[in-house]
Parts: C-alpha cells; structure tokens; sequence
C-alpha cells in the first residue's frame, strides 16, 4: 500500500523530531561524499541549461533561416557531447550518494547489531526478535533509502531550479519571477494541506497495518478456524472490514490528493502563464524567440525535481518511523543504570584478564553465596540464595514457574553478573574468572533450544567446531538423536532453522543433549528441563546419562516434574527467588515441607 | 515473455473484473491527464513559435484560441490528474477487498492439509507479499504502461499528419527508451538482484539466530564466529545491491539520453522537411516539444514492466496455490450423525508424502459414545495424524473412519467437526475482544450460555480482572494470555460448541505443576458426559479424565488397558 501512504505526510511529532535530528547526525558523517553529490547535480543542472539554449538556437534556425540540417554540425555535436556528460553526471550523482548511504547503513547494522547483543541474553528475550529483525534489517533499508534517494532528490530539487533561475534571470526577468514566484509556494501548500490530512492518514495507516494483521491472523489460524467451523463467518467480516476501511480511507485520500493538486496546478498553471506571457512579448517584439523558447524549455525542468521529491515523500516518512524505531534503540538501552543508580557489569563475550589457573581434570564445586538478582523491569528474581553444588553430584533445582530456577542458571553461564552476593567456582569469584574460558568448560541444555540456520551436523559442532563424524556419531546414539536423523529425509545434512526442517519439542530436546553430550571435556552440565517433551523411555535415557555424566562432572538440573528431581543427589526448592528447602530427594519427600506438597500437586 | 505472461495476465483481470468499471474509469482519465500535458508543451511551442514569426513579420494572428487551449491543458492536466488518483485509488481498494476476502475463501478448504505455508514464518511473509504485489498491480503495472503506450500511440498520429518520418522516429526512440534498452540492462542486472534478494533473506535468518540464539552462541563462546558470518555476508549483500542499484541507475539515465537523442533526431528530420517546403516553421517547435513532452509517460513505461516479472511470480504462486485440489471432496448432501456418536478406525493408513514413513500404519480403534480412551505414545508415535485424520483435515491412503456409523466421506467436514471439539497445547486466539473469540465457536450463543461456559471453564476470575472484561482484545496471537488461561478460554470455547466428542491434544503440556492443576478441573467439566479422546505423550495428572489407555508407537497401536492397569505398570517402572 506504500503507493497509498505515501500521499498524506505525517504531523511532525516530537518523537519524529527527534527521529529527524538523528538522521541529520548520521547523514553528517557523510557529507562529503553528499557535497560531491551535489557538485554533481549542480553540473547535471548547468548541462542541462547548456542544453536548451542550444536546442533553442537550433530551433530559431529552423524557424527563421530555414537552414541545412548538416550545416548545424556544431551544435549537434553540442547536444551529444551534453546528452552523454548528462548521462554521466546523473549516473555518478547516484552512484556517490548510493556509495555513501551505504556506508552508513553497514556501520548502522554493526553499530545496532552489537547494541541489541549488549542487551544481554535475558534482555534480548523481553525483545520480540522478529520485531528486533524488522528494525535492522527493513529499518536499516529504509535509512539508506533516505540516503540514496531522498536526501539527494532534496539537493535537485534545491539546486536544479537555483542554476534554472540564475540562467532564466538575465535572458528573461518577468518569466524567471513567476518561477521564483510559484516556486516556494509548492512545498508550502504541500505541508499546509498534508498536515491537514496528516493525523487522519496515520490512523487510517493504523487501522490498514490493522487489518492487514487480521487477515494474517485469520490466514496463520486457519486450521482452528475451520474446526471451530467459523472460517466463512471470518470470511465475510474481512470483507466487511475491508469495505468500512475502504469508504474511510478515501474520504482521507480525496483531502490528502489536494496537496498533489496543489502541486501540480501551480507547476502547470505557471508553464502556461510563462508560455502566454513569452507570446505576447514575441508578438510586440519585446522579447527574442530563442530566449522565449529557452525560456519555456527550461520551465518544465524547474518543476520536476519538485514534483519527484513529492513522489519520494514515502521513503522519508519509511525513514523516520525507522529512525524512530532505531535510535531509542541506538542510544538509550544499552548500558541503562540498574535500580541503585549503578550500571550493572555486562559480561558480553569479552574475554575478562586475570583469570585464574585451574585444573580443568576436576568439577568444581560451585558455591552461591547471597545472591540476589532482579530482571529489570521484572518483580521474579533471586532473593539473597545461599548454597552449594557439589562435584559429581546431581544437583536438581525445583520450584514453580517464575521462581528463580532458569534465571540460576544465566547467571552460572555469567549471562549477567549478580547483583548482590557472589558465585565461588573452586573458591573463585566467577566475576573474576575469563568468561570464555569458564564457558569453555560448561555445557549447556537450554530450555527451549534455539536452532540455528544449517544442517544438522551444523548445529552440533556449534559446541564443538572441530568434532568428527565419528564423535558426532556417537552423541547421536548416546542422545537418541539418531532414532531422530533416521527420519530426516538428509540425515545429517538436513537443513534445520526458519527454512530448512522442523523439529518437534521432543526432537529438539535430543539435539540439544547431543550438542551438550559432544562437548567432552566440560566440566559442569547446566541442564534446564532435559527431559521435558520426551515420553518415558526417552526421558529414562537421558536421566541415565546424567547418572553416568555425575561421575566426572558437576550437574545441576532445572526439573519442572519432579519425576527428574527424584534419581537427583541433592533437591533444591526455589520459591519467589528465595531457597525454602534443600536436601537428599527421599528425605523431602517425607518431610511434609515443600518438595513433599510439590509432589503431592504433581500426583494429584 | 508474452506467451507466458497471458494467461496470467487474463487471470489476474478476471479476479479484478468487478471493479472493472473503476479500473476503466481511472486508466482513462490517467490518459487524459497525461495527453493533456502532452497538449499543453505542443501547443505552448507551437504558440511561442508563431507569435515570434508573426511580430517578425507583422502578419495578423488569432491568439486567443491557443492562450485558451494553454489554460485549458494546464486545467484539464492538474484537474484529471487530481480525479485519476482518486479513481484509480477508488479501484485500488475495492479490488483489494474483493481479492483478499476471494482469496481467503479459496484458502479455507486446503487448510491445513494443503497449505504448508501456514507452517513457515517465510513461506507464510511470502504469501503475503504476493497478495501485496498482486494489489499493486493495476496502479503500479496497468495504469502506467497503459497510459504510456496509448499516449505515446497519440503523440505519434499527431505526428503522422505532420510527417511520418517524425512519426516513426518518435516510435522507434520510444521502444528504444521504454522497452528495448531497460530490457537489456535490466537482464544485465538480473543476477545480482536475484542474489542480492537470496541474501537479504539469509541475512534475516543468521540475525535471527544472532538474537534468539544469542544465549547459546554466548554458552558455546561462537558469538565472534557468527557475527564474522554476519558481517562477510552483509559485504557481499551490499556488493550485490551496489551493482544491481548501478545498473538501475545506469537505465534510469539512458532512458533520458534516449529521449534527448530521439529529439536531437526528430528535430533533424523536421528541419530537412521546413525546408524543403513542406510545412509551416512553428510546426517543427510544436514537433520538438511534443516529443520532449511524450517522453515523460515513457519513463513510467520502463518501471511498470520491470514490475511486471515480479508480479506475474506472485500470481503463478498464488494461483498455484488456490489451483491445489483441496485434501477431500466435501458431499453434497451430510448424512444425519446420531447425537451421540461412535468413532470407529478401520485399519486406517496416512502417511504425509510418499517419501516418508507411515504415520499411522493400520491403526484399529474403536471408541463407544461416552468412552474416555487416552492415546498416549512417544513424540512421532502417529498420535496427531489419528486427530488429524478423525477431524477430517488429513486424507487416509488406506482403511477408514466411521463417526457416528457413517464414514467420513459421506460427511460434510463443517458438520463432522460441529461435533467435534478439540481443545489443544497451542490455542490459536485471534486479536480480537475475548468475547468474539468465544463467540467463533457459537456465533448465536446468549449471554447466559457464555457466564456459564466460563464459569465452567474456571475463567470467572480471570473475566474479572481483564479491564474492559469481555471486550479486552486478546492482542497479537493472544499474546496477553498466559498459556493456562489460553487453555481455559479454549475449553469455554469447547462447552460453547457442546459437542458429544471433546479431544484433548497435550491439554497440560508446557504448564508447571500447580497451573496444570487448576486446568484440570476445567477440563473434568468439559468432559463431562462426552466421548474424551485425550492425546498425550505422558499422562500424569491427566489420568482422572479417562478409563481406558491405548499406547501407540511408531504408527501403530500396541495396546489397549485399563487406565489403573497402564497407572500400576508405569509406577512399577519407574521405580
């Protein structure tokens, strides 16, 4: 509908000016190549004079002298030596702006890229991605064709009719004051009548992204649509909406063409007054027909960059509602002060200094000491924890939804750092270990693992980029991920991810395990729901490979059902972020405490 | 290019012949607006010219009929094209609204069995961009080439009576500039947009990954690899773009050299003819400026079919789509169900694709009315496709099923599924109020029937705290709904349908231990006194709402029990 859009222009909110001001900055770091732009234009505008006055005088030879087309050589050379330094010049104008916008949308996507990773893993998730991808991508886009189009079509429409007027002046002051005359009274018009049709457009552009969500809804929800036997009722009220919105947005459209009108009357109306007046003057003999006729060559040019930058007006609003989106994004989330005023510590993938040796061979024994951590803007966290994982055991970490258990784990990944208390790794504060090195030697099994573009084979040496068919062979057996590979219809080489094939949730489970199991040589198993999705045997292999893992490794378990938590060496039971219970699994259970009425709940 | 594109093209008008009149209407005065400043140039020349040779040597001239044909262009050319927008706009959107809604209608009977789409996120964007562009295509590829052609077609008979010669040089340039030379650099183009295309699509997907995978590239350290992914990618992609873009430029600029080249030609021609006698010298102005004016409406010319390609894709997809045979082929006449039916598998065999394994491989079941059988099994067990093939979304290659002794083919699907009602691990909500999301189910159901739905439905409280109770729209894919309350609004949607068959697909699945809980009861009231089919992987708390358990695996079922007996045996194994 951009057609559509495009002919009401948007009221200048402060949100907007903001958005334009940011634009401006950016374009700044541009502005020699848009200068060398611009020389272009300039000359493209003096060609193009040079151009009619010598079709004019071509045409007063013709006109008068009844001349031999050969003998006008010179100025058919003129004209195509001028057709080709215009082709040039146009082509070079475009291709400098292009150049330079595009050098501020790759430094944009990098700069806006690595502000959305600086979120952190946890604020990433509170994003919606596929909104966050809208942003870099189509917003990126739509910046750099501001950069390439618009802002250029802004220096034509500035300088064509400046170099315009300057040659019409000297040769023909009455024409060059209509022009000058009319001239500032299209942008003008323009604003007055699109800020009248302006706020009623953007609901209208509201409602249309409205209904166009609607029928992708209607479209995404087909299948319950038609069990619910509601598909042909949905039918007719997209039909009807459709309609009410139609007789809407025309009733904004006829207002919002106006400035098109506008535009488009004064343009014509002044070609005509200037025809008429050169005319009468050539009539009286005020006036020779050669400046008349450069003069009237020349009109129509005076007025198109104008009328192209109306047409360009869309890739403006696309731009600033884009620069809207990016630059809170740009500059306010990242690094926002947490809640005691103090800027939490990010731990991105920057390898930290003075780490400390340790002996890889061994788990660690990992100590939570007091920690206490609040997602901004969340009321779930961790309250002040306190315990301790032990080496070659299975620590399994229960609790409801919300109530601290996944969030324990981000913070062993060093995801976010604690904000009060601290975690001991062997007696070492994990703030100061090197975070690479810390995540070399865990592996981890995510929730909801994520997958990623590639085949399958791809998304398991994600763990370990140098393992060999063989290793991966083996995790397959071991993770059940095999029964899985039998059924794609490329084994390993199937392609995975938004285009390649689906996985159910059990399916996912196993690669995630075979990616954790293919990691060898970590030291601690951070599992979060291994066996959710997965039917009972499934779930019995796993637990035995956790049992088996436990005997070099230190594991910690996320356990929703607590069928997990129950072959577990030590049960922790989170509730609201704070640690009401700990111990053996079989000495809860008959403590009547709150392991014991979780099970009750789940047996229920 | 032709033979291909006419098929289509008829097609495509079809669909849009309702609103022909509108499109007819707008395409005319597109014309008239464009001759007009067509007109306007011509006469101008023609009156400067003449006016120059008339004070030169003082001979008598009538100038007002050309003053008023100047003023009148000038009018007709701004106030034609103030009604063409709002014309071809009017056309636009009627055609719009009538193509999505006929569209949606030939969706309905394909899904879900036909429509994979539905399934892809980028198969889905892709459906929507070719509804999109097939919208565009009256005001951005018919308008604009009709008005060139046809313009340019007038322009060239005003001409022919001057001098064909003129004539012919104008139609040349104007194929030249309009056609031929943006065909051919536009081929030239073809490869790096296309990939460039191709790249920007992977560009999404690895920022994708970048960001909802940020968690595990930072686990595995492999964030500094996938961004050097990102960034070599993004390099080619703007290289691509780069090349494509400077060879759109490039066209852009030759289409203009064209013109100026063509006028250079036909003022050489016309010069020849002035003096050789032929005709009048204003003429030869008039002439340079009419063929400056045509070549305005030529530059649209090169941009519409350029979008033609595109757009022509869009409509074979979509047209392919609506083509697909639907999965069955609905009877004329349903034959009457019992109130309470039986579901009755006889050896029933589906599998999705040639290719791939049976999903149900000679599966025998029988449910009598009033039975409460759960269908438990490992992920890939066949577990869905017996749902799928019971609501008649899903064809079987082999066997049958009876419901209410009938079998399915002598069912019409609208009226099997009316007794059928399904309440699933995904809630599909719409952004809608929640009442017109209750309502889907029961479109006729009074305000008493819907207190007591969702109050059976243990939604009561929940009613209560929404803001505006009722009318509170449920937002994106319901996303203002935890995924408890979701499953509750489908079980009110359920007791709205009151089917004699309720089937539980994973009712608790992805629910922590309490919020299950407070399901349960919900789900025991929308149980009552009904057929329960309830699919799950594992049956837990679930165990309440059946008598009897039927494990399948691998497609078949393998056995039949007594739930207590199937309870006893899993507690002995587990221990």
């Amino acid at each position: 509908m951009s057609s559509i859009e495009a002919t009401a222009a948007p009221p200048d909110s402060p949100g907007r000016s903001a958005a334009a001001e940011w634009l401006r900055r950016e374009g700044r770091r541009i502005s020699r190549p848009m200068r060398v732009a611009a020389f272009l234009t300039a000359s493209y505008a003096l060609a193009l004079t040079a151009q009619a006055w010598v079709l004019s005088g071509v045409l007063v030879a013709g006109v008068f002298r009844r001349v031999a087309p050969a003998s006008l050589w010179p100025q058919w050379t003129a004209l195509l030596a001028l057709a080709l330094l215009r082709f040039g010049l146009s082509l070079g104008g475009r291709r400098t702006a292009l150049r330079a916008a595009q050098t501020i949308a790759g430094d944009l996507r990098g700069r806006l890229s690595r502000g959305a990773e600086a979120l952190g893993p946890c604020g990433l998730r509170a994003q919606a991605s596929g909104d966050l991808i809208t942003r870099l991508v189509d917003g990126v886009d739509a910046i750099l064709a501001y950069f390439a189009r618009y802002l250029p079509q802004i220096g034509s429409a500035v300088l064509v009719p400046c170099v315009v007027l300057a040659c019409v002046f000297p040769v023909d002051w009455l024409s060059g004051l209509v022009l000058l005359l009319t001239a500032p009274l299209i942008p003008l018009f323009m604003v007055l009548v699109g800020r009248a049709a302006g706020r009623a457009s953007e609901e209208r552009h509201d409602q249309l992204r409205q209904l166009g969500a609607a029928s992708l809804d209607a479209l995404g929800g087909l299948a319950t649509l038609r069990q619910l036997g509601a598909a042909e009722r949905f039918a007719q009220r997209l039909e009807e909406e459709n309609e009410a919105y139609r007789v809407l947005t025309m009733q904004v459209l006829r207002i919002a063409f106006l400035s098109a009108l506008v535009l488009e009357f004064l343009a014509m109306v002044s070609i005509a007054v200037v025809a008429v007046l050169i005319g009468f003057r050539l009539l009286w003999g005020d006036l020779s027909l050669r400046h008349g006729l450069f003069v009237l060559l020349l009109a129509p040019e005076f007025y198109l960059p104008l009328r192209a930058l109306g047409g360009l007006r869309h890739v403006r609003m696309d731009a600033l509602a884009a620069a809207q989106a990016l630059a809170g994004f740009d500059a306010g989330d990242v690094g926002r002060p947490t809640r005691g005023g103090r800027v939490a510590p990010r731990i991105g993938s920057e390898p930290r200094n003075d780490s400390e040796p340790r002996n890889d061979r061994e788990p660690p024994r990992l100590r939570i000491e007091g920690v206490s951590y609040r997602h901004p803007g969340r009321e779930h966290g961790l309250r002040d924890c306190d315990f301790s994982i032990e080496p070659r055991r299975v620590t399994a970490l229960v609790g409801e939804t919300g109530s601290g258990k996944s969030t324990l784990l981000q913070l062993l990944l060093a995801f976010d750092a604690p904000q009060g208390g601290r975690i001991l790794v062997d007696d070492v504060d994990l703030s100061a270990l090197d975070v690479v090195g810390w995540r070399d030697t865990v592996a981890w099994v995510p929730q909801q693992a994520h997958v990623f573009e590639g085949t399958v084979r791809d998304n398991l040496r994600l763990a370990l980029p140098t393992a060999d068919d063989v290793a991966l062979r083996r995790v397959a057996e071991r993770s059940g991920l095999a029964d899985v590979l039998a059924r794609l219809p490329k084994g390993w080489d199937t392609p995975l991810g938004e285009r390649g094939f689906g996985l159910s949730g059990g399916e996912l489970q196993r690669l995630a395990i075979a990616r954790a199991l293919l990691r060898e040589s970590a030291r601690v198993w951070l599992l979060d729901e291994p066996t959710a999705h997965l039917d009972a045997e499934g779930a019995d292999r796993i637990d035995g490979l956790i049992r088996a893992a436990a005997a070099t490794r230190t594991v910690v378990v996320v356990a929703h059902r607590l069928n997990a938590a129950r072959r577990a060496d030590r049960v922790v039971v989170l509730r609201d972020g704070r640690v009401i219970e700990q111990g053996p699994p079989a000495a809860l259970a008959r403590a009547q405490g709150a392991y014991a009425d979780l099970l009750g709940a789940e047996r229920a | 290019m032709i033979r291909e594109s006419a098929p289509i093209l008829h097609r495509l008008l079809t669909a849009l012949h309702p609103v022909r009149r509108w499109m007819q209407g707008g395409a005319a005065l597109a014309l008239l607006a464009a001759l007009a400043a067509i007109g306007l140039m011509a006469v101008s020349g023609w009156f400067i010219a003449a006016m120059a040779v008339a004070g030169a040597t003082g001979a008598a001239i009538n100038y007002y009929t050309p003053a008023a044909a100047i003023r009148a262009f000038a009018i007709l050319r701004s106030g034609g094209r103030y009604a063409e927008r709002v014309v071809t706009h009017e056309a636009t959107l009627r055609g719009l609204s009538g193509l999505r809604a006929g569209l949606f209608r030939r969706l309905i009977p394909l899904a879900p069995a036909r429509l994979a789409a539905l399934r892809s996120a980028e198969l889905f964007a892709r459906l929507r961009s070719d509804i999109d562009a097939m919208e565009h295509f009256y005001l951005a590829v018919l308008v604009p080439a009709t008005v060139a052609i046809l313009s340019v077609a007038a322009a060239a008979l005003v001409c022919f009576v001057v001098s064909p010669a003129v004539a012919g040089v104008l139609l040349l340039g104007a194929a030249g500039a309009g056609v031929v030379l943006p065909g051919w650099i536009r081929r030239r183009a073809t490869a790096d947009a296309v990939q460039a295309v191709g790249e920007a699509a992977e560009l999404r997907g690895l920022l994708l990954d970048a960001f909802r995978g940020h968690a595990e590239l930072l686990a595995w350290n492999a964030v500094d690899s996938h961004r050097a992914r990102v960034a070599a990618l993004a390099c080619r992609l703007d290289a691509h773009r780069a090349r494509a873009e400077g060879w759109e430029a490039a066209s852009g600029a030759a289409t203009g050299s064209f013109a100026q080249l063509t006028l250079i030609a036909v003022i050489a021609v016309a010069l020849a003819a002035v003096r050789r006698g032929g005709w009048s010298p204003p003429l030869l102005v008039m002439l340079a400026l009419l063929v400056l004016a045509a070549f305005e409406v030529i530059a649209p010319l090169s941009e519409a079919l350029a979008k033609w390609p595109a757009t022509r894709r869009s409509c074979e997809r979509v047209f392919a789509l609506i083509d697909t045979p639907p999965a069955f082929v609905e009877p004329d006449h349903s034959a009457p169900l019992p109130s309470r039916p039986a579901i009755v598998f006889e050896h029933a065999c589906l599998r999705y694709a040639d290719d791939l394994p049976w999903a149900l491989d000679d599966v025998n079941l029988s449910l009598t009315p009033g039975a409460r059988v759960a269908v438990v099994g490992a992920s890939g067990a066949g577990k869905s496709s017996l749902l799928a093939a019971l609501l008649k979304f899903q064809p079987l290659q082999k066997g049958r099923v009876l419901f209410g002794g009938r079998p399915l083919s002598e069912l019409q699907g609208d009226v099997l599924r009316r007794h059928v009602a399904v309440i699933a691990q995904h809630t599909v909500l719409f952004n809608q109020s929640l009442l017109d999301n209750l309502l889907l189910a029961a479109p006729d159901a009074d305000a008493e029937c819907i207190e007591r739905a969702i109050a059976r439905a243990q939604l009561t409280s929940f009613v209560a705290s929404l803001p505006q109770g009722y009318d509170t729209v449920l937002g994106d894919a319901g996303a203002r709904v935890s995924g408890g309350e979701a499953r509750r609004i489908a079980v009110a949607r359920a007791l709205l349908l009151d089917a004699p068959v309720m089937v539980l697909d994973e009712p608790t699945e992805g629910l922590d231990a309490r919020t299950a809980q407070d399901l349960y009861a919900a789900l025991a009231e929308a149980a009552c006194d009904r057929t329960v089919l309830l699919i799950t992987h594992r049956l837990g708390g679930l165990a309440r709402l059946v008598d009897e358990v039927v494990v399948m695996a691998a497609g078949r079922v393998s056995e039949r029990l007594g739930v207590q007996d199937y309870l006893d045996r899993e507690r002995r194994r587990s221990a």
